[in-house]
């Protein structure tokens, strides 16, 4: 027994028939309220004055950000910034223009932001002054005061500095484990010097998210256990005061150049780990981490407070289940096979093969009841009555619509991110075709050295083909048109070994006529421009040509020239037609300057890689050609392919290394490409967020049914726990049912967007090739992504119920049993 | 070492539209082990609040009481719940039933608390509802009994894990002459065999001065009853 909870009070006289209560109950603070509505007021100003400026505009259309949840606040951060950073601009406008009112808003909106301040500050000052008076004048008692009643206090600053420095500690965490496992091994004169790391960026920020992860947990479950209670004050307050400074002061480091330049270079590794997720909204990444570490916290303090409260955590669940299962029986075939008929085939034809299956059977029951009732009428009237008697509850319609709704969101979630990587994956594939895996290169005009270079780049582990190279910039001419391209000699031995090139040729192209020219085909097809045309007869003593090809035809022999698909068809030529390739370096020089050289190939192949790009914009000739016609000795370079391209960027280092470095340099396809692939994840990370919208939505429903549920079994519950039921078995019974929701929802959203994703690559959706230039849907089902997609599903639905659940748990027996 | 159940000065007022209705003024009462007793008093008196009290499903504004010397107030709610499924048996005035599971699994329901095996759990459960009258109902759902008859699973599902201390809020107020005899005539025996101590509410009199000890809940005090 405590002694100290025997409060004494004072006694008095016996208490007598029932009085009414003088001083009533003990009033709240007003000050929170009139906090919160100063908060408001100072929300509503800034936004005027923000109008005024024409800030609100940019806000506006910045709301995108608002589906992280932490969007509005931010997006009225940066528009006081930007608010500050125009008020410069507009009081010299306002004195060049001599208009009085022009700083007007801008004064709205600090006073506004003050407003805003003190409202909260006022919140914060009437929560920590509202101590009950557990003096008890006017009922005299002679006992102890209840335990529960003495040791009550309305707020505990040991779990606001618990819950605080739970969240504070674990963004410093965070920032400082990165920073420090991403510099573990590197050399510090080399600070991008990426491949000596130990850890890569992805890597250390895992490590250190997970350590940031635990510590807001355990700052939550501590405080929570101090407590005793949930304390949402305290943590409100934590979050503001100790938890939103940090993502804050990193949102304004890229947004106020000072900041930058004082503090960036210390945050360099953070700043360049946000902008892996794109270069223009790096605080998108602070806001998403955040996010999730108050959502540590929450959970932190909701397992800290159930554990705690019945003393003990017992993981045991066998019982909870049992009667969550009578509650929400989730898995039933029917709801299953309704709601993935909905997600597969939409809501219409399901309805309407229900209404059919429904009409049939009740036809047969009362075809059924009539025979009976010939028979055994007292039968016949009770399955009369069953038939009729099978009214749903609404929480069961809820709980169908819940699971519904995961379902759509996964589904949604799994079908758009498989298109996306099947994109992704065809984009990549379609670059690496038509381009290398990587390059060595020379700080020169040429390499001219090249064959020795490719003999030391073969001792190379990983390497896996290599061809030479030499690329330009020329323009194209035919009879129909011209068109400016990059043009590429290569070597039409080893190009296959490197690229997909010679895959890419169409009918009757062949690579070895680059090698022999004169085996090119003439075209016979229309007959239209069988003569020589007036091309063939403009240069006719140019030394480069060879003379007759021997057939006793009155054509040169030309250098034979690829060309892409779309290339071909806007310049109008065919295989064995001829070009003009005119470069604008390389000739004599004349008066002007350098003359442009010109020169005829003839058409020895057309090829479709399928890129737009690649199909417009290139084309090929033999690497002797393009050493004669650009007076290059060797080659600009080499090409490369590796065994694994995800490798490529080690090996490129390790032919670095092995050519002694400068002058020689090597690129890998990723910094090649660097800006498609960035803008391709940020995109497929944008989509997931929208995306998972539709999942928080689902989760609103989840959260609705499971308050529906605890409503509907205030009752029972307090059955329960007057049985014996500890509040930590209420709230699995409760989280359990949530759980079970979600688990449904998203096992049959994974099943319904595999069976989608199947039925695009199978059957296939078909796309407007001029468009798209794809011709159907490509879809590439990552499982990682597609069980992330469920995980976080189930995940959100789980989170969901925790609330309603605590809820349910702290329904009091007696409270319970009197609720109608 | 006290009585097997103490209670000291237990305060209890109900707050409504400014009114305050004081049901419970400083009850003080001490019971022993295997003791069987009565308790009556008018409508309104109280002794519902003093029931609830006393099995820990309502909070006193102030008092003491010990269960075998044990502080149970000063209990953490998982020792609170221990202690219900354990040490004390409930019998409701209305009988709540839980209406999702059949009668014998409500009988069972605080063996599967305490997570023993639902296979024996179910059939002790049985075997208690044989007891009380109830054997082909075993499988019936609460909405497909009388009230008579839930309220007899209710104290089979009371009786289920034979705890220390039983109590029953009007256990017969829905029953016949001859069928309420009976119950009463189950709650002696339980009483006599098992040794369980039994606080009984009841509005019949007769019952009531058949019982070995007799309270009266009177003035917001527990009294001896004549
Ligand atoms: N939640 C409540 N709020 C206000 N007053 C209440 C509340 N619950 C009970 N009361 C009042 O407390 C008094 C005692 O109620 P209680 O249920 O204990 O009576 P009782 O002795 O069991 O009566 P009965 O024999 O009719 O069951 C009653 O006057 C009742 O009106
Ligand atoms: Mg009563």
């Amino acid at each position: 027994m405590r002694e100290q909870s025997q409060a004494q009070l004072p006694a008095a006289s016996a208490p007598s028939a029932p009085v009414p209560a003088e001083a009533g109950e003990p009033r709240a603070s007003p000050l929170p309220w009139v906090g919160g509505f100063l908060a408001l007021i100072g929300v509503g100003a800034i936004v005027a004055g923000l109008a005024r400026i024409g800030a609100a505009e940019l806000i506006v259309s910045d709301l995108g950000l608002g589906v992280v949840g932490w969007g509005p606040f931010v997006e009225l951060v940066i528009g006081g910034i930007f608010a500050a950073k125009t008020s410069v601009m507009h009081d010299s406008l306002a004195a060049t223009l001599g208009a009085g009112d022009a700083g007007g808003g801008d004064l709205l909106t600090w006073a506004g932001l003050a407003v805003f301040v003190v409202g909260w500050v006022l919140i914060a000052v009437g929560l920590r002054s509202r101590d009950p008076q557990l003096t008890a004048e006017g009922m005299s008692i002679r006992a102890p005061l209840n335990p529960r009643l003495a040791s009550y206090r309305d707020f505990h600053w040991g779990t606001l500095a618990e819950y605080g420095f739970g969240i504070l500690l674990s963004e410093l965490a965070l920032i400082l484990v990165y920073t420090l496992l991403i510099s573990v091994g590197a050399d510090p004169k080399a600070q991008l010097d990426e491949a000596q790391r130990v850890f890569t960026p992805v890597s250390a920020f895992l490590v250190a998210l997970l350590l940031a992860a635990v510590i807001a947990f355990a700052g939550g479950y501590l405080g929570a256990a101090n407590s005793k209670r949930l304390s949402t004050p305290e943590a409100t307050l934590a979050m503001l005061y100790f938890g939103l400074p940090v993502p804050i002061g990193l949102t304004l480091m890229h947004l106020v150049p000072t900041l930058t330049i004082k503090v960036g270079y210390r945050l360099r590794e953070i700043t360049y780990l946000s902008s892996l997720l794109g270069e223009s909204r790096p605080q998108l990444g602070y806001w998403l981490v955040f996010t999730l570490l108050v959502l540590m916290l929450f959970l932190g303090i909701n397992t800290g407070f159930v554990a705690t409260s019945s003393g003990r955590t017992d993981v045991r669940g066998g019982f909870e289940l049992f009667v969550a299962n009578r509650h929400v029986s989730v898995f039933r075939p029917r709801l299953l096979l309704g709601a993935f008929g909905v997600l597969i085939l939409g809501i219409l034809p399901p309805l309407i093969i229900y209404a059919f299956i429904a009409a049939a059977a009740a036809q047969t029951e009362r075809t059924r009841v009539r025979q009976l009732g010939l028979k055994d009428p007292l039968l016949a009237a009770e399955a009369l009555h069953r038939l009729k008697g099978k009214a749903q509850r609404p929480t069961e319609m809820m709980t169908a619509l819940s699971v519904g709704g995961v379902g759509v969101g996964v589904m949604a979630l799994i079908i758009v991110l498989s298109v996306m990587s099947g994109f992704e994956q065809d984009l990549q594939q379609k670059i690496l075709g038509t381009n290398s895996h990587g390059v060595v290169l020379k700080y020169s005009d040429s390499m001219a050295e090249y064959r020795d270079v490719m003999k030391k780049v073969a001792t190379v582990k990983g390497v896996a083909g290599q061809t030479p190279f030499i690329l330009n910039e020329v323009m194209i001419s035919s009879e129909g048109n011209i068109s400016g391209s990059m043009i590429k000699g290569i070597d039409p031995e080893t190009v296959g070994s490197v690229t997909d090139l010679p895959k890419y040729l169409l009918a009757p192209s062949k690579l070895d006529w680059l090698e022999d020219p004169s085996q090119i085909e003439r075209k016979h097809l229309t007959g239209l421009d069988d003569q020589p045309s007036e091309l063939d007869r403009k240069l006719p003593d140019d030394p480069y040509l060879k003379q007759e090809d021997g057939k006793g035809e009155e054509e040169p022999v030309l250098p034979g020239i690829l060309l892409g698909r779309e290339l071909a068809s806007s310049l109008k030529v065919v295989v064995g037609d001829r070009v003009n390739v005119v470069s604008p370096l390389g000739g004599e020089m004349g008066p002007q300057g350098p003359m442009p050289k010109s020169r005829p190939f003839r058409v020895a192949g057309i090829f479709y890689s399928g890129m737009f790009e690649y199909d417009s914009k290139f084309v090929y000739i033999h690497l002797r050609d393009a050493q004669t016609f650009f007076g290059i000795k060797g080659a600009s370079g080499i090409e490369l392919k590796m065994d694994d391209i995800d490798d490529a960027r080690r090996v490129t280092r390790a032919i670095y290394d092995k050519l002694e470095g400068y002058p020689y340099r090597t690129k890998d396809w990723g910094e090649m490409n660097r800006n498609l692939f960035a803008a391709l994840r940020l995109e497929k990370l944008v989509m997931g967020i929208i995306l998972s919208i539709i999942v928080i939505v689902a989760a609103g429903l989840i959260v609705a049914t499971v308050i529906m549920l605890v409503l509907e079994k205030r009752k029972e519950i307090a059955v329960l726990k007057a049985l014996g039921v500890s509040d930590g078995g209420i709230v699995k019974i409760f989280l359990s049912e949530g759980l079970q929701i979600g688990v449904a929802g998203g096992l049959l959203g994974l099943v319904a967007g595999l069976a989608w994703c199947f039925f695009i690559e199978k059957v296939g959706i078909k796309l407007d090739p001029q468009v798209y230039y794809i011709p159907s849907l490509p879809v590439k089902i990552e499982p990682l992504q597609t069980a992330l997609a469920v995980v976080i599903a189930i995940l959100v639905t789980f989170l969901a119920s925790i609330y309603p659940a605590l809820k349910a748990s702290q329904v009091e027996p007696v409270e319970g049993l009197k609720a109608e | 070492m006290g009585a097997f159940l103490e209670i000291q000065d237990v305060f209890k007022s109900y707050f409504l539209h400014g009114k305050r209705i004081d049901v419970l003024r400083g009850v003080n009462v001490a019971i022993e082990k295997g003791e069987l007793v009565s308790l009556v008093g008018a409508s309104g008196s109280g002794k519902s609040t003093f029931l609830h009290v006393v099995g820990t499903l309502d909070a006193p504004a102030a008092g003491v009481m010990r269960f075998e010397g044990k502080s149970v107030f000063d209990m953490n709610d998982g020792e609170i719940a221990e202690f219900r499924n354990r040490t004390i048996g409930f019998v409701f005035q209305s009988h709540y039933l839980l209406p999702e599971f059949t009668a014998a699994e409500n009988v069972a329901m605080p063996a599967m608390i305490r997570r023993q095996d639902n296979g024996a759990a179910l059939t002790r459960a049985r075997e208690l509802l044989d007891r009380v009258g109830l054997r082909d109902r075993a499988d019936h759902r609460p909405g497909e009994l009388s009230g008579g008859e839930s309220q007899r699973v209710a104290l089979a599902r009371a009786l289920m894990l034979q705890p220390a201390l039983l109590l029953a809020d009007e256990p017969t107020g829905n029953l016949d002459p001859s069928t309420g005899e009976g119950i009463h005539q189950l709650l002696r025996e339980v009483n006599r065999e098992l040794g369980i101590t039994a606080v009984i509410v009841t509005h019949n009199e007769t019952l009531a001065q058949s019982m070995p000890r007799r309270l009266r809940l009177k003035a917001g005090e527990v009294v001896a009853a004549g």
